[in-house]
C-alpha cells in the first residue's frame, strides 16, 4: 500500500525513470539474438562471409552503446524520484512529531540517535521497496520475453527450466520469515550502537570529567560485539537466498547441456541455440534474484513503515506518513505565517480539572490536579523535587498525555490541548532550555512574523539586550550545537525571549531562574511583571519555582506534594493553612537566613 | 599535521583481520574464482564432441561434472561471504572503537562545536559505509579481479593475439575506470556532508520537540527541513550524473571490447585454426569478464562512498587535541586536598580573539573553598573548565598540588578532580550505570544505595521497579531535572576527589531538597579543596573565599569575611540586593 503511494509522490519522474530502467533491463534481449546469428555464421549452421560476421560485432556494439545511454538517462531522473519519496516520508513524520494533535512525548524513542537512525535507516527501506519494483518490473518483461523466444527454439527445454526458477520463489517465500526476524534484530542492535554513541557524545562533558572514557569505550566494545554477530547473521541470510537463486540457475545451464545433447548430435539445436540460451540464462539469474530480494523488502519495509508508524500520533496511520505533501527541489517552499492569525477569543480564564499523568508503571506522576488562571494573573507552582512540578506544566500544555483531565479555555472545553495552546495565545519555556545550531535571530523567531523592534522588545523583557550588544554579530550570531557557546543563564533566557517575542496571552516558564545570578534574575521579574502591567508583554503567567522572588509576587500559589496538589492560594493564606508550603518556606528562610545574617554584619 | 597516507594506513591497519583469517578467506575467495573458470573448459568439449558425434553417455558425463562445479562454486561463494563479513565487521568494529576512543580524547573546544547526530555520522555512519564496502570489496572487487586474471591467462593460453588484445582492452578500461573514479569522489563526499547536516539538524530539533510544540514553531521547522533536503537533492544529483555517465562509458567500452575479441575469434575460425567449441569457450569467458566488470563497477558508487568516509574518517583522526598528553606526567598526591593556583591565566578560544579572560590569579591552600561570583557570562564556568583541564589557558598557567596542569596525566587529573555542574549528563542505561559512569569497580551495589540514601535519593530509589538495574530514559527521561542533579552529587560521591568543583551545581533544587542534601555536600568539602560557583549568595557561606569576576577579570578577591564585612565592597553590595527586598517583605 504505502510502496503503490510511494510510487506517485513525483509519478513524472517515477514512470519516466521506471520506464527507463526497464528499457535497461530488457535490452539484452536484442543482444541474445545477434549471438545466436553470430555463432550459428561461426559453427557454418547459416552460410556467411567474415564481413556479414563483423557487421554483427558492430550491431552489438551499437545495442550496448544504447543500453549504456538508457542508465545515464535514468540516473538523472531517478534521485529526483527518490528524494521526493525520502524527504516526503520524514517530512511527514517530522510534521507529525511537531504539529498533530495528541502529545509527542511518548512517540519519540528513548534517545534521539535512535530516533534519526529511523528517519534515515527506515525511511531507506520503506523507499527501497517502490524502488526495487521497477527493477521487477523491467526484469519481468525480459524474462516473460524471453521465454517466448527460447521456447520457439526448443519448447521442453524451456519448459523444464520453469522448474528450478520455481523453486527459488517459494525458497525465498520460506525464508523470508526467518529473514525477517533477523534483519530486524540486526536493525535493533545497530540502532543501540548508534544510540550509545549519540548519548557518549551528549555527555561528554560527564564522562571526560569523570576520566570515565575507557569504561564508556568498554561499553560500546559490548554493544558492538552484539551488533557483529546480528549484522552477520544478517548478511548470511541473505547471501543464502542469494546462493539458492545462483545455484538454481547455474542447475538450469547444466538441465540446458543434458536436455539438448541428443538434438545437438542430430543437428536441430545449433551452437547459436546454445549461445542463446545461455546469454538469455545468465540475465535470467536476474529474475528469481529481484522477485527473491522483493521477497526480502517487502518485510524490511513492513518493519521499517511499522517503526515510522510509531513517530505517528495515535490518530494517524501509515497512510498520514505516505500521504503527498510536496517537496520543493527547485525553489523555496512557501512562507508558513506571513501574520499573527487573528484570534476573536480573548483569555478570560483557562482551567484545568482532574489532570492525572501516570509515568510508566512508577507511582510518580500526577494525581487529579486542578488548576484556575485568570487573566491577567501571576501563578508559581511550586513543591520538593519530584513533586510533579514540570509533569503539571507539561500536562497542563497537552505535551505529555494525560490518563484523564480536562482543560478549558474560558470555560469551553480544550479538544487537543497540544495544538490549542500555542502562540498566540501561550508560549513556553521549558526547564531544560533548547537552542538549535542556528543564528540567535533564526532561534528566537523560529517563523513567527515579527520585525525585528518586536524582537528587540522581547530580549529587553528577557534581560538578554546587554549580553546581546557584546556579541559582535549581535542576532546573527551562530549559536553553537544547543547553544553550547552561551552560557547556561543566557541560553535560558534566550529560550524566555523566544517564548517572549510570540506576545502570548499566558506564558508558561518552567523554572526560568535557575541558571541566573541575582541582579539578572530581579532584574527579569521586575521587566516581566511591568511589561505584563502595561500591556507590553503577556499578561497572565503560569511559573514553575520555589524561588521567594517569585513566590512574594505570585496572585496564587499552587503547592505540590508527590504529585497530588495539597495548597492554592495566596502565600500568607498557604502559609497559615498549608503543611507542605510552611516547610518549604522555612526551609527557604534557613538557607537565606545565612545570607541575611551576613548581610545584616554589613549594616 | 598527519597526511592522508598515515590515516589510510590507521585506516587500513586497524581493518587487517590477523594472518590466519586472511588467509582463511583469501583461500575461500581463490575457491570461489576457480570453480567457475573450470566450467567453460567442459561446455568447449560438450560443444566439439557434440558436433563430432560423440556418445550420448560421455555428453552426460560432461553436463553432470558442469553441474558439480558451478554448485559447488556457488556454496564456496556463499562460505567466503561469511568469512567475509565477519572479518570486516571485527575490523570495522575496531575502526569505529578507536574513532571514538579518539573523538573522546578531543577537547571541549571540539566537542562544542558539534552536534552529537553529527558525531553519530562520523563515528558510525562513515563506518557503516566502510564496512558495506569491505565485504563488497572483498567478495566483489577481489574475487573478481581474480576471476578476470583467471579468465585473461586461459584465453591467452587458448590464442595468444586473441588474448593480448583483451589484456590491453582490460588495461585500458581499468586505466579509465581510476581517472573517472577521482572526477566521482568529491561529488560523493558532498552529498554525506549535506546528509550529515541534514541529520544532525534533525536530531536536535527531535530532542527540542517540546519547546517547539509548545512555541507553535512546528510548521516552520518543517519548512527549513525542506530547504535542506533540496540541498541533500542537488549534491545527490550532481553526484548520481557524474556516476551514471561512468557506468555507461565504461558498458560502451567495454562491449566494444567483447565485439573485438568475437571479431578476432570469427576472423581466426575462418581460416579453420579455432574450434566451434573454443569459440563458444571464448564468449563464455567473455561473459565472464563481463560480470566482474560490472560488480567492480557497481562497487565503484560505494567505492566513492567508502572512500569519502575514509576520508572524513582520517579528517577526525587527524583533529589534535589542542591538550597534548605531558610527555614526564608529574605525579599527584593519591590522597588528600590538594591545592590550587591560576597564575596570570588568560583564555580565548582558538577561532576567537575575543579574550575569555585575562589575567586571572587566584590561590587555594588545600582544603581551603573558594566562591566565584559574577553575572553570567561572565567567565565563571571558563575558569572552572580551566581547573578541570578541559580547556589550556592562552596565558599564565594552572597549578593542581604545585603541579602544572599540562604535566598531569589526564587520568590522574580526572580521577583527583571532580565536578558537578547545572547540565546534568544521564544515559539511556541503568540507574548502577548512571552512577558509575560505567564502570563495573567503582562501588559495589551496598555503597550506590549508600550514596542515594545520602544525597536524598533513597525514597526515589525505592519507587523504581528494578532498583539500580532499572533503565532510566536518554536525556533523563523519567528522570525530573532536580533528581537529575542528585544524581550527578551522587556521582562525585564515589569518587574521593581532591578537588571538588561545583558549578551551580544546586540549581535546580528547591531549598527543601538543598537543606536536604547540605550536610551530605558539608561531608563532601570536609577537608577537600574546592570551587563553588553559584548565583545564589547563600550557597556561598561555607567558603573562605570569594572572588567576583566581571567580564573575564577578577574585579574583588579576598576572604568572605573581610569582603562581607566592608559595605564598600560588590560582595556585599550583593549581598545587600538579595536582602534588602527581605526588608520590605511581609513575613506573616
Amino acid at each position: 500500500m504505502v510502496a503503490v503511494r510511494l510510487a506517485r509522490f513525483d509519478l513524472r519522474s517515477y514512470v519516466a525513470g521506471g520506464l527507463l530502467w526497464a528499457a535497461f533491463l530488457v535490452v539484452p534481449l536484442l543482444t541474445g539474438l545477434v549471438l545466436k546469428a553470430l555463432f550459428d555464421q561461426l559453427s557454418g549452421h547459416r552460410e556467411a562471409t567474415l564481413d556479414a560476421s563483423l557487421w554483427l560485432c558492430a550491431i552489438f556494439v551499437a545495442i550496448e552503446a544504447t543500453r549504456g545511454a538508457i542508465l545515464w538517462l535514468a540516473l538523472t531522473v531517478w534521485p529526483r524520484w527518490w528524494n521526493s519519496v525520502a524527504t516526503t516520508l520524514r517530512a511527514n513524520a517530522l510534521s507529525s512529531i511537531l504539529t498533530a494533535r495528541g502529545p509527542a512525548a511518548t512517540r519519540l524513542p528513548h534517545s534521539s540517535g535512535e530516533a534519526v537512525s529511523r528517519f534515515r535507516d527506515d525511511v531507506h527501506d520503506v523507499a527501497m521497496l517502490t524502488d526495487n519494483a521497477v527493477d521487477l518490473f523491467g526484469a519481468v518483461i525480459f524474462g516473460a520475453s524471453a521465454f517466448v523466444i527460447m521456447s520457439t527454439i526448443d519448447p521442453v527445454i524451456t519448459l523444464v527450466l520453469v522448474l528450478p526458477l520455481s523453486v527459488v520463489l517459494v525458497l525465498s517465500r520460506v525464508l523470508s520469515d526467518v529473514i525477517r526476524r533477523i534483519h530486524s534484530r540486526a536493525r535493533q542492535l545497530g540502532a543501540a550502537v548508534t544510540a550509545f554513541i549519540g548519548e557518549t557524545f551528549s555527555g561528554v562533558l560527564a564522562i571526560k570529567t569523570a576520566g570515565a572514557e575507557e569504561a564508556v569505550l568498554e561499553r560500546l566494545r559490548e554493544h558492538n560485539r552484539r551488533r557483529r554477530q546480528a549484522a552477520v547473521k544478517d548478511r548470511l541470510a541473505m547471501d543464502l537466498l542469494d546462493t539458492a537463486t545462483g545455484a538454481t540457475v547455474e542447475l538450469s545451464i547444466g538441465l540446458v547441456l543434458l536436455l539438448a545433447a541428443p538434438a545437438m548430435r542430430r543437428g536441430d539445436f545449433t551452437v547459436g541455440d546454445l549461445a542463446l540460451f545461455t546469454s538469455y540464462i545468465g540475465w535470467l539469474t536476474a529474475l528469481p534474484r529481484i522477485v527473491g530480494r522483493m521477497l526480502y523488502r517487502v518485510p524490511q519495509a513492513a518493519v521499517a513503515t511499522e517503526r515510522l508508524t510509531r513517530l505517528m500520533a495515535e490518530h494517524e496511520s501509515a497512510d498520514h506518513l505516505s500521504r503527498r505533501t510536496g517537496v520543493w527541489f527547485d525553489g523555496d517552499p512557501p512562507p508558513v505565517l506571513e501574520e499573527i492569525p487573528a484570534r476573536d477569543d480573548p483569555l478570560k480564564v483557562i482551567e484545568a480539572r482532574g489532570l492525572t499523568v501516570r509515568h510508566g508503571d512508577s507511582e510518580r506522576g500526577l494525581e487529579a490536579a486542578d488548576l484556575r488562571i485568570e487573566r491577567g494573573s501571576f501563578t508559581v507552582v511550586t513543591g520538593a523535587v519530584g513533586a510533579g512540578k514540570t509533569t503539571l506544566v507539561r500536562a497542563f500544555l497537552g505535551l505529555l498525555p494525560v490518563e484523564s483531565g480536562t482543560v478549558s479555555w474560558n470555560d469551553e472545553r480544550i479538544d487537543d490541548p497540544g495544538t490549542f495552546l500555542v502562540p498566540d495565545r501561550a508560549a513556553y519555556a521549558g526547564q531544560v532550555p533548547r537552542l538549535f545550531s542556528e543564528s540567535l535571530r533564526e532561534n528566537l523567531l523560529m517563523g513567527w512574523p515579527v520585525d525585528d523592534p518586536a524582537l528587540d522588545r522581547a530580549l529587553e523583557l528577557a534581560a538578554l539586550e546587554q549580553d546581546l550588544a557584546e556579541m559582535p554579530e549581535g542576532l546573527d550570531t551562530v549559536v553553537g550545537p544547543r547553544g553550547v557557546r552561551l552560557s547556561g543563564g543566557q541560553v535560558q533566557r534566550a529560550t524566555a525571549a523566544r517564548a517572549l517575542v510570540r506576545s502570548p496571552e499566558l506564558l508558561v516558564v518552567d523554572d526560568l531562574s535557575s541558571a541566573l545570578d541575582v541582579e539578572t534574575e530581579q532584574l527579569l521579574w521586575d521587566r516581566i511583571a511591568d511589561a505584563a502591567k502595561d500591556g507590553r508583554g503577556p499578561a497572565t503567567l503560569l511559573v514553575v519555582s520555589h524561588r521567594r522572588a517569585a513566590l512574594e509576587r505570585a496572585d496564587q500559589i499552587v503547592v505540590l506534594d508527590r504529585g497530588r496538589v495539597v495548597g492554592t492560594g495566596s502565600l500568607p493564606e498557604l502559609l497559615r493553612t498549608c503543611t507542605e508550603m510552611r516547610r518549604l518556606w522555612d526551609e527557604e528562610l534557613v538557607v537565606e537566613a545565612e545570607e541575611q545574617k551576613t548581610s545584616a554584619s554589613t549594616h | 599535521m598527519t597526511s592522508p597516507t598515515d590515516t589510510r594506513r590507521t585506516v587500513v591497519r586497524l581493518l587487517w583481520p590477523g594472518r590466519r583469517s586472511a588467509a582463511a578467506l583469501a583461500l575461500a575467495i581463490l575457491i570461489t574464482t576457480v570453480l567457475p573458470l573450470l566450467a567453460p573448459q567442459l561446455t568447449r568439449r560438450f560443444v566439439d564432441d557434440a558436433i563430432a558425434g560423440e556418445s550420448a553417455g560421455r555428453l552426460t558425463v560432461l553436463a553432470v561434472g558442469y553441474l558439480g562445479l558451478a554448485v559447488s562454486g556457488q556454496i564456496a561463494r556463499m562460505l567466503a561471504a561469511w568469512l567475509a563479513s565477519r572479518l570486516a565487521w571485527d575490523g570495522t568494529n575496531r575502526l569505529r572503537e578507536s574513532l571514538a576512543a579518539h573523538a573522546l580524547g578531543l577537547d571541549m573546544g571540539y566537542h562544542g562545536k558539534r552536534t552529537p547526530g553529527e558525531m553519530i555520522e562520523r563515528v558510525d555512519g562513515d563506518v557503516v559505509a566502510l564496512a558495506d564496502f569491505v565485504v563488497a570489496f572483498l567478495l566483489d572487487v577481489v574475487a573478481s579481479l581474480l576471476l578476470l586474471v583467471g579468465v585473461l591467462i586461459v584465453v591467452l593460453a587458448v590464442d595468444v593475439r586473441i588474448g593480448g588484445a583483451l589484456l590491453a582492452y582490460c588495461v585500458l578500461i581499468g586505466l579509465f575506470m581510476v581517472r573517472a573514479q577521482r572526477l566521482a569522489v568529491p561529488a560523493a563526499t558532498r552529498v554525506r556532508e549535506r546528509f550529515a547536516a541534514l541529520f544532525g539538524n534533525l536530531e536536535e530539533r527531535l530532542a527540542g520537540a517540546e519547546d517547539i510544540r509548545a512555541n507553535g514553531a512546528g510548521p516552520h521547522v518543517v519548512r527549513r527541513f525542506h530547504q535542506s533536503s533540496a540541498e541533500v537533492y542537488r549534491a545527490d544529483r550532481h553526484a548520481e550524473r557524474l556516476g551514471g555517465g561512468l557506468f555507461a562509458g565504461t558498458t560502451v567500452a567495454f562491449a566494444a571490447g567483447t565485439a573485438l575479441v568475437l571479431g578476432l575469434a570469427a576472423w581466426t575460425q575462418q581460416s579453420g585454426a579455432l574450434s566451434v567449441g573454443t569459440a563458444v569457450l571464448l564468449f563464455q569467458y567473455t561473459q565472464m569478464v563481463r560480470t566482474p566488470f560490472e560488480r567492480i563497477i557497481d562497487q565503484i558508487q560505494q567505492y566513492q562512498k567508502a572512500l569519502a568516509a575514509v576520508t572524513r574518517i582520517g579528517g577526525l583522526f587527524a583533529e589534535r587535541r589542542t591538550m597534548p598528553e605531558p610527555e614526564n606526567p608529574r605525579p599527584l598526591p593519591e590522597t588528600g586536598p590538594l591545592s590550587l593556583e591560576l597564575a596570570g591565566v588568560g583564555f580565548a578560544y582558538a577561532d576567537d580573539d575575543e579574550r575569555v579572560l585575562a589575567d586571572v590569579n587566584l590561590a587555594l591552600a588545600p582544603s581551603e573553598t573558594l566562591g566565584l561570583v559574577g553575572r553570567t557570562g561572565s567567565g565563571k564556568t571558563t575558569i572552572a573548565r580551566m581547573v578541570l583541564r578541559l580547556y589550556d589557558p592562552t596565558e599564565g598557567v594552572v597549578r593542581l598540588g604545585g603541579v602544572d596542569t599540562r604535566d598531569i596525566d589526564l587520568a590522574v587529573l580526572h580521577r583527583r578532580v571532580c565536578v558537578v555542574t547545572q547540565d546534568v549528563q544521564l544515559f539511556a542505561a541503568s540507574v548502577r550505570d548512571n552512577l558509575t559512569l560505567f564502570r563495573p569497580g567503582l562501588a559495589d551495589d551496598d555503597r550506590l544505595r549508600a550514596v542515594l540514601t545520602e544525597v536524598g535519593l533513597g525514597g526515589w530509589l525505592e519507587t523504581l521497579t528494578d532498583g539500580l538495574d532499572t533503565v532510566l530514559g536518554a536525556q533523563g527521561g523519567g528522570v525530573s531535572a532536580g533528581e537529575g542533579q542528585l544524581l550527578a552529587f551522587a556521582r562525585a560521591f564515589l569518587t574521593d576527589p581532591g578537588l571538588v568543583v561545583l558549578d551551580e551545581a544546586s540549581s535546580r533544587l528547591d531549598p527543601a531538597t538543598e537543606q536536604h542534601i547540605e550536610t551530605a555536600i558539608g561531608r563532601l568539602l570536609t577537608n577537600r579543596t574546592a570551587v563553588l560557583i553559584a548565583h545564589r549568595l547563600s550557597s556561598l557561606a561555607r567558603v573562605d573565599q570569594i572572588a567576583v569576576i566581571d567580564d573575564g577579570r577578577v574585579v574583588e578577591y579576598g576572604p568572605r569575611e573581610t569582603l562581607a564585612a566592608d559595605p564598600d565592597s560588590r560582595f556585599s553590595r550583593l549581598l545587600v540586593a538579595a536582602g534588602v527586598r527581605r526588608e520590605s517583605q511581609v513575613i506573616p
